[in-house]
């Protein structure tokens, strides 16, 4: 795929995923979503001074050198040297509750499977940003840690990880945000990837011990559309698949009901999370891979 | 309210559906798997209340669409819907039997049947489809306008008719009319006994019958002339109903010809001996009462001379002394006419014959009725005894008889049988005996019932002219008869005469007696009357007859301004299936706009 030609992270992610593995769409992603920033990020993440240069149009007029402008009426850009000194752990759910699709395959991607891909893009967007890119995968276990490293092996050993197995039932997150508290011994940042079906007692308190720990905390709420609305029809027993739960309903009956319960629900997440500091982001699996990618990086551009 | 349709109100079933489904929906088995199933236990734990609402809301808006739609399906007719009545199908059916003549406080039932029937027609509207039925039959259709000048041509008949018939005549009328309401509307006496025979119909039924008892009756209920010939004696025999002891009088002709009083369930036999001659009309009378019709009943009688007899040596002693007591009695006369001798030396017809006393002129007797036309013949004794049978001469034991054998087609009766066998015959101009008119062959001489049947034989058999041997034929007003064979007009009492054609007529709607010309000879006669069950002036009570002739949707009322009334009652009810459909609209609407409010995000 010619990333000049269609930007892959605008791309719909079940017709990009039909096209290629994890490895090949990630970069892809990535690709598509570098392309499309107005500036370099290299250039713009590190805070080592360089050099100066003449401006450009397009140059970011944070970094225009105004006293040289004012004495010499010369426009300058300053330049900065990168340098890593941020250690991300990407925390992914891979409980049964992700392996769901509110539509055939042929139109979206589980949960899980958004999940997946979004979490190598994210690992290949900071390691060529030479940050440090740890990866915990859970469900009601801890599944995988791989420890934040900056090597160019990193990248390999994260797909690897993301290609493991899960066989549990329910999200224990507090044990995977724990498991990321160990990792992370400096102040870093952690990005949760998850539905949020979880135990809110559990998940709050471990989330606000990250915070305390001085960690940058961002939550991709990763959300099926159907499950954001409502659009399931008739009479049956809806059943969580990863606890015994099962409520019957009638569609039609329940929709607005249920509609406005997951408003509700969004809005507490939010609070909760923006009360400790964390961020929230409701990532739908319909959406183009840039949407979350700008949200995560974003949250990425405001660490010092 | 009432149903044209009503098969359709099965499908009310349907409205179990969505209550059941309401009911059932905590055990439905489909299961679907949805992670998020904890923010649908949520928004119904926490929306419940509105939830259980809106599920009652719209099971209820999907229970009374179905009841609405099944409603409307059954093309419901509802009282009270609107102004007026809706178009309505109506037959009038109008008892003008002869029952109706009954006068009661100063008028006839009649009458009063009649304003009820015109009430009836006055209520119509132009949309209304009408009929007018009698009890003689007649079904009319016709705008009201056409109906009122009919009813008021209608005139009491002079018998029972046949109200069922009409009855059944307006069902059939009004069921194939297309408008959406069928009703019929009776205007009757309530005689039990012409309504006995009437079956329910389908539609809706209002009946008058009016108030009060009737009137107290005295009838004479059969008169008949026995013999049916008189040569010239005879007798009227009448039974009368009534209540207690009556006076009547007995005309033959224009003669008064007995005058008496009837005790209660006394038969009357008045014996005559009439001077007048040929066919007459009789009549036996009672004294007036409230029912004028019934209280004189008809009769037809031929009335002929005495049979001029001649009686020889060789018919044998007893006809000899019988005769002799006829002739004594006025009842025959002496004279060349009716020959009885035996067969052997008959030269002429009419004769009554008995067999030779010796057997071997018995050949002779044969060869003598083979020249006269007899169609019989002697053939072997019989010495057995035997016992006879037929024409009043049961018992009368036979020990010697010939044999009679058939010869040829010609007409013949067998007048008495015995031992399985032709005894006596008869046909035109003769009667055969088989045995001797002897103690030793039969003991018939000895027998007291020889004289009467003598004189019945000589009277009725043989003295009649030829041609004039029909009896009197018994009709109601206007049923078919047979005319007699070469009758070509018809004449009443008073002269009146029209002529006949055909082998078929409608007897004359007028009470009484009719005679049958030929060549202006008078040959036969038909007493024209009511059923004497129309003398029996016993009521059904209004309600009772309603709901024999139409069930539950029938109505009955004694006062005759209150049919047209109960006729448009039933005919009030209006189809409401198109409002139905309307609200089964609006229900569908509401559902609609329900289920939608439910999906709105916004809701």
């Amino acid at each position: 795929m010619e990333a000049s030609a269609v930007r892959a992270d605008l791309h719909d992610p079940a017709s990009l995923a039909a096209l290629g593995h994890l490895e090949i769409v990630a970069r892809w992603v990535v690709d598509g979503f570098l392309s499309g920033l107005h500036r370099s990020p290299r250039k713009g993440f590190s805070v080592e001074f360089a050099d100066f240069r003449p401006y450009q149009p397009g140059d970011d007029l944070r970094y225009v050198d105004w006293k040289i402008a004012a004495r010499s009426d010369r426009w300058v850009v300053k330049q900065y040297e990168e340098e890593t000194n941020l250690r991300a752990t990407l925390i992914l759910d891979v409980s049964r509750s992700m392996d769901w699709r509110g539509a055939p395959a042929a139109q979206r991607l589980t949960k899980r499977a958004y999940a997946e891909q979004l979490t190598a893009a994210l690992a290949l967007l900071l390691l060529r940003q030479r940050d440090a890119v740890g990866l915990v995968r859970f469900d009601d276990a801890v599944r995988t840690s791989v420890a934040p490293r900056a090597r160019t092996t990193q990248w390999r050993r994260l797909l690897a990880a993301l290609a493991e197995p899960s066989g549990g039932r329910a999200s224990d997150v507090a044990a995977a945000l724990g498991q990321a508290a160990r990792l992370v011994t400096r102040r870093g940042m952690v990005i949760l990837l998850s539905d949020l079906l979880v135990d809110v007692d559990t998940a709050l308190p471990a989330l606000r011990g990250l915070r305390a720990a001085g960690h940058d905390v961002t939550v991709l709420h990763i959300m099926d559309p159907a499950e954001r609305t409502f659009t399931l029809t008739g009479e049956a027993q809806f059943a969580d698949p990863e606890t015994e739960l099962a409520v019957p309903a009638s569609g039609a009956d329940v929709r607005a009901a249920y509609d406005r319960t997951v408003e509700t629900v969004i809005g507490e997440w939010r609070s909760a999370l923006g009360a400790m500091g964390a961020r929230y982001e409701l990532v739908l699996t319909d959406q183009p891979y840039a949407v979350p990618l700008r949200k995560a990086f974003d949250a990425r551009q405001r660490r010092p | 309210m009432s149903f044209l349709a009503p098969l359709y109100l099965l499908l009310a079933g349907a409205a179990a559906v969505p209550l059941l489904l309401h009911l059932l929906r905590r055990n439905i088995g489909a299961r679907v798997e949805f992670p998020a199933a904890r923010y649908l236990q949520r928004a119904e734990r926490e929306h419940s209340r509105s939830l259980r609402l809106r599920n009652l809301l719209l099971m209820l808006l999907r229970v009374l669409l179905l009841l609405a739609l099944a409603l409307a399906a059954a093309r419901p007719l509802l009282r009270g819907f609107g102004a007026g009545h809706g178009a309505t199908a109506a037959a009038v059916v109008l008892d003008n039997s002869l029952s109706t003549t009954a006068v009661s406080e100063g008028a006839t039932a009649f009458d009063r049947l009649r304003d009820a029937a015109r009430a009836v027609l006055l209520a119509a509207t132009p949309d209304d489809r009408l009929w007018l039925a009698t009890a003689d039959g007649r079904l009319q259709a016709g705008t009201r306008d056409a109906l009122l000048a009919e009813l008021a041509r209608v005139s009491p008949m002079q018998g029972a008719g046949d109200l069922p018939l009409a009855f059944r005549r307006a069902a059939a009328a009004v069921d194939g009319a297309e408008v959406p309401t069928h009703v019929i509307a009776i205007a009757t006496d309530g005689q039990r006994t012409a309504w006995d025979s009437a079956r329910r119909v389908s539609e809706a039924v209002a009946v008058l019958v009016p108030n009060g008892d009737p009137p107290a009756n005295r009838a004479v209920v059969s008169v008949n002339a026995q013999p049916t010939r008189w040569t010239p004696r005879g007798a009227i025999l009448a039974r009368v109903a009534s209540r207690d002891s009556v006076g009547y009088r007995v005309v033959i002709g224009e003669r008064t010809a007995a005058r008496g009083i009837a005790a209660r369930d006394e038969p009357i036999t008045v014996r005559l001996a009439p001077s007048e001659r040929g066919w007459q009309a009789g009549r036996v009378e009672l004294e007036p009462d409230d029912f004028p019709a019934d209280d004189a009943r008809h009769v037809a009688v031929w009335i002929g001379a005495p049979p001029v007899v001649s009686t020889s040596s060789t018919a044998g002693a007893f006809f000899s002394t019988a005769v002799a007591t006829l002739v004594a009695d006025g009842r025959a006369s002496a004279g060349a006419g009716i020959a009885i001798t035996a067969a052997d030396v008959a030269t002429t017809l009419p004769a009554l014959l008995v067999p030779p006393d010796d057997p071997v002129r018995i050949g002779a007797a044969n060869r003598s009725l083979a020249r006269l036309g007899v169609p019989w013949r002697f053939d072997a004794l019989r010495t057995a005894p035997a016992v006879a049978r037929g024409d009043g001469l049961d018992g009368v034991t036979v020990t010697r008889r010939y044999r009679l054998v058939r010869q040829g087609a010609a007409p013949s009766d067998t007048i008495a049988s015995a031992g399985g066998e032709p005894w006596i015959v008869g046909g035109q101009g003769y009667v055969l005996l088989a045995s001797p008119v002897d103690p030793v062959a039969t003991n018939l001489p000895l027998r007291a019932a020889f004289l009467p049947w003598l004189a019945d034989v000589l009277g009725q058999r043989l003295g009649a002219p030829a041609g004039d041997v029909g009896t009197p034929i018994a009709a109601a007003p206007g049923a078919s008869i047979e005319i007699p064979a070469g009758a070509d007009a018809i004449e009443s009492e008073s002269g009146a005469r029209r002529a006949t054609s055909g082998d078929r007529m409608s007897a004359p709607a007028e009470r009484g007696v009719w005679f049958f010309l030929r060549a202006g000879r008078r040959i036969g006669a038909v007493v024209v009357e009511a059923t004497a069950a129309e003398s029996d002036l016993t009521r059904w009570p209004a309600d009772r007859l309603a709901a024999r002739l139409g069930g539950a949707r029938a109505r009955g009322v004694s006062e005759p301004a209150a049919l047209a009334h109960a006729t448009f009652a039933v005919g009030a009810s209006h189809p409401v299936a198109t409002p139905l459909l309307i609200i089964a609209f609006l229900l569908l609407a509401a559902e609609a706009i329900a289920v939608r409010a439910s999906r709105s995000p916004a809701a």
